[in-house]
Order: C-alpha cells, then structure tokens, then sequence
C-alpha cells in the first residue's frame, strides 16, 4: 500500500482516467483488427496499464520517454492524442506519424515521445542520449526507457545500462515484467530470475514494484526521477506485471497457460485502483462509472473520425526521407521516375 | 592557401564546427587529449574545447549511434566516431533502423542533424575485420546521406557542410590518406553536397573513382598520358547524392568509362555507377563499361596478398586501355 502522500502529488482520478483511456483504446484496436479494419502488426498492452500510466505520469510534458512495440500504452500515458493515434493505426493521412509508421512507431515529439520501436531494446540507447542531451544542455529533464522482457539478454540494455552509469545521467530504466519474451517463458531466456541485480551490479538502484499496482509504481517512478533531478544517476525499475494477450493478434495463446492468464485477469490494475478510490472514498462509483462512459464515448468518436480520415496518396510515401528538400529529392530519385 | 594532411583537415573542421557551434560535440571511443583518437582524427581538441564536449565512451558501437542519435533528437548535432568502418557491423541496427527512419516514420516530426565518421578501406595489412570498403552497403540505406573525401580540401569542406546538415551524414574517411597532403585556404569554407570535382581534365576515357581510388586514378592517369590517353577523373565527393550530371557529362565527351571502388566488386558501388550510365548514356558509349574493384574475397593479411586484392594502379591503367580497345 503506497503512502497516501501519494495523493498530494498526483490525482488519483486522473491516474485512472488514463488507465481507462489506454484500456479502451487497446479494444478498440483488438476490435477494429479483427474486423479487417487495421493494417500491420499488433501487441496489446492490457493488462499493463498500471505501469505505462504510474510511470509516465511521474514525467513532466518535457521529459523524454522511449517505448516498444507493444507500445500504445505507454505512448497515449505520455500524452500522444488518442485521435492521432488511432487515425495512425488506419493509416490515415493526419496519423501522428502521418501513417508512415503505425502500431509499432508511433512518436509525438512534441509530447517528448521519442518513439515506440520495432526492435528490441532499440529505444533504450535512444533514450540514455535524450538523458545524456539534458544533461549537456544543463537541464533538469529526465529520460525514461521502457523496455520488455525480450530485451533483458539484449546488448543494448546492458550498454545502456553501463553508460548512463558511467555519466550519472537523469535516466530510468523500466522494465516492464511480464513473464514472457514473446511466446518464451523467463526461464528460457534469462540467467537469473531476478534481474534488478543486475542494475545493483551497474551500480544504480534498483526498485521491485507491483506493476499491476499503478500508485506503487507512480511512487518508485517519481522517486527515481526525483533522483535524476537531482544529479544523483540512473534508477532501475522493475515492474511486474502481465499482458492479458498474447504476444501479438496472431498468437493463439497456446504458450501460457490459461489458469496463469486467468489468475492475473484477477489482478487487473484498473479494478485495483478503483476499489482503493471507493475504500477511501475519494469518489462514488457513479463518479467512476462517468469517467468510464467519457472515456468509451471519445473513443467512439475517435473510431468514427479515424475511419473517416482520408488515407495519404501513395505519393507521400516519398516526403520526409530528408529533410534536405533539394538533395533529398536527388537521393531518393531513382529509374522508376518517381520523384517528390 | 596552406597545405595541411587529411588528418589535419578532419580534426579542423570538427575543432572549427565545435568553436562555433555549442551545440556541436564529438562521442566516441578514444577520441580525447592526450590520444586523440586511434587515428589521432580529433587530437588537440578536447584540450581546447573541454572534455565535456568531446565524450570518450565505452566499446559499444550500437549505443554510441544509438545515444548520438538521441542527443540529435533532443537539440544536439553529435559527432560520432566509429573508430573503424569494420565495426559499423556492431551498429548496423541503430544506423538503418534507427538513425536513418527516424524521421520517416515518424511522418517527418524531427530532424536528424547527426554526423557519423569512419574510417575504411586497406593498404596496412589491417587484414579481414580492419580494412573493407562497405560504402556501397550504407548507400543500400535510404536515409542517409554518405560523402567519402579523397583530398584534404575536400574532407575539411564536406565535413564542416555535414556538421550543418539537418539529416544524417556518414561520412566516410580511409586510413591510407590520412597522411597525404593539399591545399586549403586559409579561412573559412564549405563544399556542398552533390557536387563531384574534376581532378583532371582529359578526352579520352572517363575514370570515376572514391576516396584513396582517386589517388590511384590519378597516378594511372599520368601513366596513360605517355601513350597518349588523356583520362577525365571524376571525384564524385558525396556517394549520396550523387551527381549524375557530371559524370555523364564527361562521358559524353570521353564516350568510355571505367569506375573504380574499393569495396568488393560484387554489388558494389561501381556497379550501381555503371547501371545509371548506362541507362543514362547507352547511346554515348563506345566500349562496355570497366569496373576495377576489390577481389571478391575477404581482405588478407600478407601485404603481396593485400596488394593482390585491393584494386591497383595497374588495374586501372588495363582497364581504361581495354576501354580503348587496347589489351
């Protein structure tokens, strides 16, 4: 149970207003995909809402954070505008990335996004220079890096890991524990089960949080930033939590079993957070069942625009390569004539 | 004008660029006061600028980029060194997947002003992970943009242009020119992107060549002027973009071509060169394109082996004769 000073620091309501928006927004998406309606690749992150919304919301507008592929969560926690976000994953012309990088790239700089990724623990070094960048320009802005499981035996975080030590950077390491590597379970890809000992063996501190517990993991994230603030060096997070779907729409959820599926269906972060606002009685179940119908109402609306938004023209496909307008159109013509 | 080597010429530009700009700093391996860099590319730099701007990091080439890459997202303009081309393997994923798409995938949010240096090619015996060529593979890279300086007035102009770029520059430096001299004026200078230099004006036969090939090129060229063949070589400077009107230019003067690259030949740059000619410039041509460009093998230890399968003087003087139908 966190300190309720926790409440002086952050709403609880608006903690759980996030939950729900990303929780809508990844049925939506689940929805609209097996409808046919969605393009590409999809990884969902239910189930996983205490520990992008606790974590992201210990960041200021101005911090960076870099995120995975399973990455709507944490993006829309950072502040991406849902509308943006789910018109990119149509493809539609004002997507956040103007449908140049769907489900797994989805980036708003503005909001300090520096991007969700394809690759595993491609976004942690991406991060540790975001850090290293603040730090050089003498500001107090952190970075945050989430990464997966899949990413715990890549080279990356480790380096990472070592660097941002090494220069005592205002960077924190999120691990977002949950329990399996795409279809692999832990014990077939990680040496010891306990990774926050590796950040103790880099030198920064580590916090085991439960990542279901989104107030749990506000406090371990705000302290860590705090920290980097502070000129005091990286934090290590490891956040245990659990993925209600499969690795992605195409898995058939053959590789957990269904009573460990169901077990933590029981744990769900947004049922937790609620139950704890009631005992307190910070609001009424009706004040929580509005929050719920103002979140799945925009998220109606949001379906309805995105759908409706035109798709680019093919011929966009060939802006923003360069920034260089001049040279960029020199670089990229080729035989089959098409130039920007 | 003053005459400084190619060494001089990079550290200049980037102790220039440093002074001018403060967001402007050097990360990589080895690269501070008293070393200077394995290549001793940024010494008596740190110990002017500070130590805060140039970053001496750990082994760890995808993090380098990555974390360069991160800093250019976030109001920087790094400077990475990869100390060997070779190793640029260890960070192909941040340079293509990242470095290069940022901005495309994310529908043109950002700019990347990030240049990455390194050094290729052989002639030291460096063997099979010290030596290759691989600017045909960065050029494979939609994203980037690739110069690969011959002379020091060209490496100091490009590079001083790449740190002022708003995309990503790998720029691509060899071993074996760091200690030959030329020319630079005395102040300040830049040298545009896509712009290829003429290094010799001749009729007969056009040679382009990269990096140290053009100082092969050049040597065969006086070599084929005792039998009266006048060689046009083309330096293009920047592989990325590549200025095609020069070189097709020359060609419809010379109406032959040989293009000589360093990388090995199978997939090389040449071969992208001699496709866009002769598609181009078929009805220019009177001889089939020559390409002269390493063995395809992996670059070998022995110096009489090395010398075997690196391109030579030799090789290009036979090639352009054969463009002339001489054997």
């Amino acid at each position: 149970m966190p300190a309720l000073s926790t409440t002086e620091k952050v709403d609880w309501l608006d903690l759980y207003r996030v939950m729900q928006r990303v929780r809508k927004f990844e049925q939506a998406a689940f929805q609209l995909y097996t409808g046919g309606k969605l393009p590409g690749f999809l990884h969902l992150s239910i189930g996983q809402e205490g520990t992008s919304v606790g974590a992201c919301a210990a960041l200021r507008p101005d911090d960076y954070m870099a995120s995975t592929h399973r990455g709507h969560g944490d993006t829309i926690a950072k502040g991406v505008s849902v509308q943006a976000a789910l018109t990119e994953l149509f493809g539609g012309a004002s997507g956040v990335c103007h449908a140049k990088g769907g489900s797994m790239h989805i980036a708003d700089f503005s909001q300090g996004i520096l991007g969700a990724n394809g690759i595993i623990a491609a976004g942690v070094p991406i991060a540790v220079g975001a850090a290293l960048s603040a730090k050089y320009r003498k500001t107090d802005q952190v970075a945050l890096a989430f990464f997966g499981d899949g990413a715990t035996g890549c080279g990356p975080l480790h380096e990472g890991m070592n660097m941002a030590m090494l220069w005592s950077l205002p960077m924190i390491f999120v691990r977002q524990n949950n329990h399996y590597a795409e279809s692999t379970p832990r014990a077939e890809y990680q040496g010891i089960p306990d990774v926050a000992r590796w950040a103790a063996g880099y030198g920064m501190p580590a916090q085991k949080v439960d990542g279901n517990d989104v107030l749990a993991v506000y406090n371990a994230v705000a302290e860590a930033v705090e920290r980097g603030r502070r000129g005091e060096g990286p934090s290590f997070i490891d956040s245990e939590t659990y993925r209600w779907f499969g690795h992605n729409i195409g898995d058939p959820g053959t590789a957990r079993p269904k009573e460990e599926v169901e077990l933590w269906k029981t744990r769900d972060p947004i049922a937790r957070l609620r139950q704890k606002i009631l005992a307190l009685g910070m609001a009424s179940d009706a004040q929580l069942d509005a929050i719920d119908q103002q979140e799945d109402a925009a998220m109606q609306q949001a379906i309805v625009i995105a759908e409706a938004e035109p798709k680019p023209p093919p011929q966009a496909a060939l802006d923003d390569v360069y920034s260089d307008r001049e040279l960029g159109a020199r670089a990229i013509k080729g035989l089959r004539g098409v130039s920007p | 004008m003053t005459e400084i080597t190619y060494r001089e010429a990079i550290r200049d530009a980037q102790r220039e660029e440093l002074e001018r700009d403060p967001k402007v700093f050097l990360i990589g391996e080895d690269l501070r006061d008293p070393w200077g860099g394995a290549y001793k590319t940024t010494q008596n730099i740190s110990a002017v600028v500070g130590n805060d701007r140039v970053i001496n990091t750990p082994i760890a080439e995808e993090s380098i980029v990555g974390a360069a890459l991160g800093a250019a997202l976030t109001g920087l303009r790094p400077v990475a060194e990869l100390q060997y081309l070779d190793f640029v393997m260890r960070a192909m994923d941040a340079v293509v997947n990242q470095v290069a798409k940022v901005r495309y995938m994310s529908g043109g949010q950002v700019t990347v002003p990030l240049v990455i240096r390194a050094q290729g090619g052989g002639g030291r015996s460096s063997a099979a992970q010290h030596g290759n060529s691989l600017e045909a593979w960065l050029c494979h890279v939609p994203g980037l943009f690739i110069a690969m300086p011959a002379t020091p007035y060209d490496a100091k102009g490009l590079l001083k242009t790449a740190i002022r770029m708003d995309d990503p520059v790998f720029f691509i430096e060899h071993k074996m020119l760091y200690m030959t001299k030329g020319e630079v004026p005395e102040g300040e200078y830049t040298i545009p992107f896509g712009v290829a230099d003429v290094k010799r004006r001749g009729g007969d036969v056009t040679i382009v060549a990269t990096s140290r090939m053009v100082l092969y090129a050049l040597e065969a060229a006086e070599e084929l002027a005792k039998e009266g063949i006048e060689a046009e070589i083309i330096d293009p400077r920047t592989l990325v973009p590549l200025d095609e009107a020069a070189i097709l230019e020359s060609v419809h003067k010379t109406n032959r071509l040989v293009v000589v690259s360093e990388g090995v030949e199978r997939c090389g740059w040449a071969a992208e060169c001699v496709a866009m000619v002769q598609k181009c410039a078929f009805s220019d041509l009177d001889a089939p394109i020559e390409r002269v460009c390493s063995l395809n093998v992996p670059l070998p230890f022995q110096p009489d082996m090395e010398r075997f399968v690196l391109p030579s003087v030799a090789d290009i003087i036979k090639a352009a004769r054969l463009t002339l139908g001489k054997v």
